[in-house]
């Protein structure tokens, strides 16, 4: 009587590791839509929409670094030029000119319109979530594997993530992201897929959809990418202002 | 002189940099050099008899960087201001006017040189320690403009400073930072009869009293300042060590009595700058969605006016600890909460000191910061509010900023000042404002 239920304690312990191997796998692959080197300049657009308003546009540049560093430059509109974001793994700054000096902010702060400070700042989630497989499902006739993201810590910009990746080449496709309440904050979706460097397709867009406010909208855009080594100075608070 | 030893230093920088380092595309001038600036009007009416305009001011900013390469850059900032208060009115003494209705400054002129993991700024510039915002607990360096009290922005507080900060990372997340300057400027207060003039010192001499002028030189090599930062992130946590050698960028008023017989001593005030030694440290610690920040300072060799007739030079010495503790953190509705708690305390007895401000042994002081954004954050209301904890006197600034477009802002803002008399606050009972800005950035 308790063979089968011991064989089954023994199939559930071996499996349940493999299927969050599998699980971070795919986390890690479809990262990779989002990351196109180890060091890279990347220039975004962010326009950021509401009803019977006029859009925003905001425009960035992000230097990337290994080691889950970043630096996001403000370079337009002219009253935020001069502003900068600083991510060192999972901690993140603001330089601002009106206080002269970099100021500590959480991730989860709103940037612009329905976009996260860690949206540009940081995106890996690979390293900030425990992933694990759910199901599989169409998101537009896309066939997707569904992935509950659980934040590994409480100092990511989300508390949870449900993932769709796309089960023939595992590029993101959709995501929801979550307060630690439960409430849907924003939902996600990724596509104009391209050769920004060649040979290594990313997502250069992500539009960002309020989770109560359907009509407020961000979309992301991301344009020109350099690959190149970074200096280790654009990843050092002390010299946020001399880079501005 | 000072101009000739700065152009000195830069031109050794810049040879020093290996060629190297140097992107040839970065030297095609047009891509390298960027120029911006703003202009703004402020408004600004005084609400207590008599009503007036308190401020007209046209205020003007350009600054330019050329980058010679990915390792070196200049950059340079002048502002101008003209201040039309004093043409429409008659309220200010003419010292006023010529102190506070023209200025034309250079903000900034730095050459920033990198090699390897060093980091050289050399040239007139700002040079901000601490972490909290709206406080100077360890913003020791640069010397303060107080001619408009607190009000303005930081940037404009801070009066720029020819110094040599270089930075060194000596590992990954870990930086030493130092600082030398021979420029010893002092904060720049308002002059008698301005419309935020400071309450002085609390003397009651019954003899004749003879104020000297305070005016040391304000370049010296032989009084020069300097120290350092060392900071290191760990595990979230962000902390710093500083300590800097300054001169007492207040003056303190030491007094002596000068025999005239047969008429009555005089009493001659003379205004000086004591050494301070301030070792401090800050810290900081993001929660998520809560940041934890904090600072502390000692200033050793910090001396107060004292009352006290039996005291010869009519100044003690209370070495000085400054803290402060702050949370940020979201409330609903996206509104952004910033709460600080900050204090002084004097090593010793405070029964007879004199300088408004300082309450007692112990001084506290609570801000509460409120901000939020409506319609795609194109209109912003915030407000800050700060209260002296003994004395109940306090500051209320609501401000509301409307994005016109991506380059210009207006906003609608009032100071409300309440409290005794010789409190902080208090003795700008009578300059509440209300304010009104303009500024178009390029």
């Amino acid at each position: 009587m308790c063979r089968p239920a011991v064989a089954l304690a023994l199939v559930l312990a071996c499996v349940t590791p493999a299927l969050a191997d599998e699980a971070m796998a795919i986390v890690r692959d479809a990262d990779r839509f989002r990351r196109p080197a180890d060091s890279f300049v990347w220039k975004i657009t962010i326009t950021s929409q509401e009803a019977k308003k006029a859009p925003s546009v905001d425009a960035f540049e992000v230097f990337v670094k290994g080691g889950g560093r970043s630096l996001v430059k403000f370079v337009a509109p002219p009253r935020n030029v001069g502003r900068s974001l600083l991510a060192l793994g999972r901690d993140l700054w603001i330089y601002l000119p009106d206080a002269g000096k970099p100021v500590r902010i959480p991730f989860s702060q709103r940037l612009v319109g329905q976009v996260a400070n860690g949206d540009v700042a940081r995106a890996d989630y690979t390293g900030d979530y425990d992933a694990r497989l759910v199901g599989e499902e169409a998101v537009e006739g896309v066939a997707c594997h569904v992935l509950d993201l659980k934040a590994k810590t409480k100092d990511v910009t989300y508390a949870a993530v449900k993932y769709w990746v796309a089960k023939d080449d595992r590029r993101p496709v959709k995501a929801e992201f979550f307060a630690a309440t439960g409430t849907l904050l924003k939902t996600g979706t990724f596509d104009e897929f391209k050769e920004a460097v060649p040979g290594h397709p990313l997502a250069t867009r992500l539009t960002l959809v309020d989770g109560i406010r359907k009509d407020r909208r961000s979309v992301l855009d991301y344009g020109e990418v350099v690959v190149r080594d970074i200096p280790e100075k654009y990843f050092d608070k002390s010299s946020m202002k001399s880079l501005d | 002189m000072r101009l000739l030893v700065a152009v000195l230093v830069l031109a050794s920088l810049v040879t020093a940099v290996d060629a190297d380092e140097r992107e040839p595309d970065a030297t095609i001038w047009p891509a390298a050099l960027r120029v911006r600036g703003r202009l703004a009007e402020e408004f600004a009416y005084r609400l207590h008899d008599p009503g007036d305009v308190s401020k007209l001011k046209t205020l003007g900013w350009l600054e330019g960087k050329y980058a010679f390469s990915e390792a070196v850059n200049l950059r340079a900032a002048v502002r101008g201001w003209y201040d039309a208060v004093f043409k429409a009115t008659d309220r200010y003494p003419a010292n006023v006017e010529r102190d506070q209705e023209a200025s034309l400054s250079l903000r900034e002129a730095i050459l920033s040189v990198s090699h390897g993991d060093l980091d050289v700024r050399v040239g007139r510039q700002q040079i901000v320690w601490g972490e909290a915002i709206s406080t100077f607990v360890t913003d020791v360096v640069n010397p303060k403009d107080f001619r408009e009290f607190v009000l303005p922005d930081f940037t404009e507080l801070r009066i720029p400073i020819w110094a040599l900060d270089a930075t060194w990372r000596l590992a990954r997340n870990v930086t030493l930072e130092t600082v030398w300057t021979p420029d010893t400027m002092h904060n720049r207060l308002p002059k008698r009869g301005a419309e935020f003039q400071f309450a002085g010192p609390d003397f009651r001499f019954r003899n004749p009293v003879v104020r000297l002028p305070d005016d040391e030189d304000e370049f010296s090599l032989a009084r020069s300042e300097g120290g350092f930062r060392l900071s290191a992130l760990r595990e979230g946590w962000d902390v710093s060590l500083i300590y800097y050698d300054q001169a007492d960028k207040n003056p303190v008023f030491f007094q002596r009595r000068v025999p005239q017989p047969p008429r009555p001593d005089v009493i001659v005030l003379e205004p000086r700058h004591p050494r301070l030694h301030v070792v401090g440290a800050t810290l900081t610690k993001s929660l998520e969605p809560v940041v934890v920040r904090s600072e502390v300072a000692l200033s050793v060799g910090k001396r107060y006016e004292t009352s006290d007739p039996l005291d010869g030079d009519g100044v003690v010495r209370r070495d000085t600890l400054d803290y402060l503790v702050g949370v940020d953190f979201p409330l609903a509705g996206d509104v952004d909460a910033a709460l600080q708690l900050s204090q002084k305390i004097l090593t010793g007895d405070a029964t007879n000191l004199a300088r408004p401000g300082v309450a007692g042994r112990v001084t506290t002081s609570l801000a509460l910061r409120l901000t939020t954004g409506f319609f795609n954050n194109t209109l912003n209301p915030t407000v800050l509010f700060v209260v002296g904890v003994e004395q109940a006197d306090f500051r209320v600034s609501p401000r509301l900023e409307w994005v016109l477009s991506g380059s210009v802002t207006m906003a609608v803002g009032a100071d409300i000042f309440e409290g005794r008399r010789r409190t902080l606050y208090g003795q700008f009972d009578r300059n509440d404002r209300v304010t009104f800005t303009t500024t178009w950035r390029f």
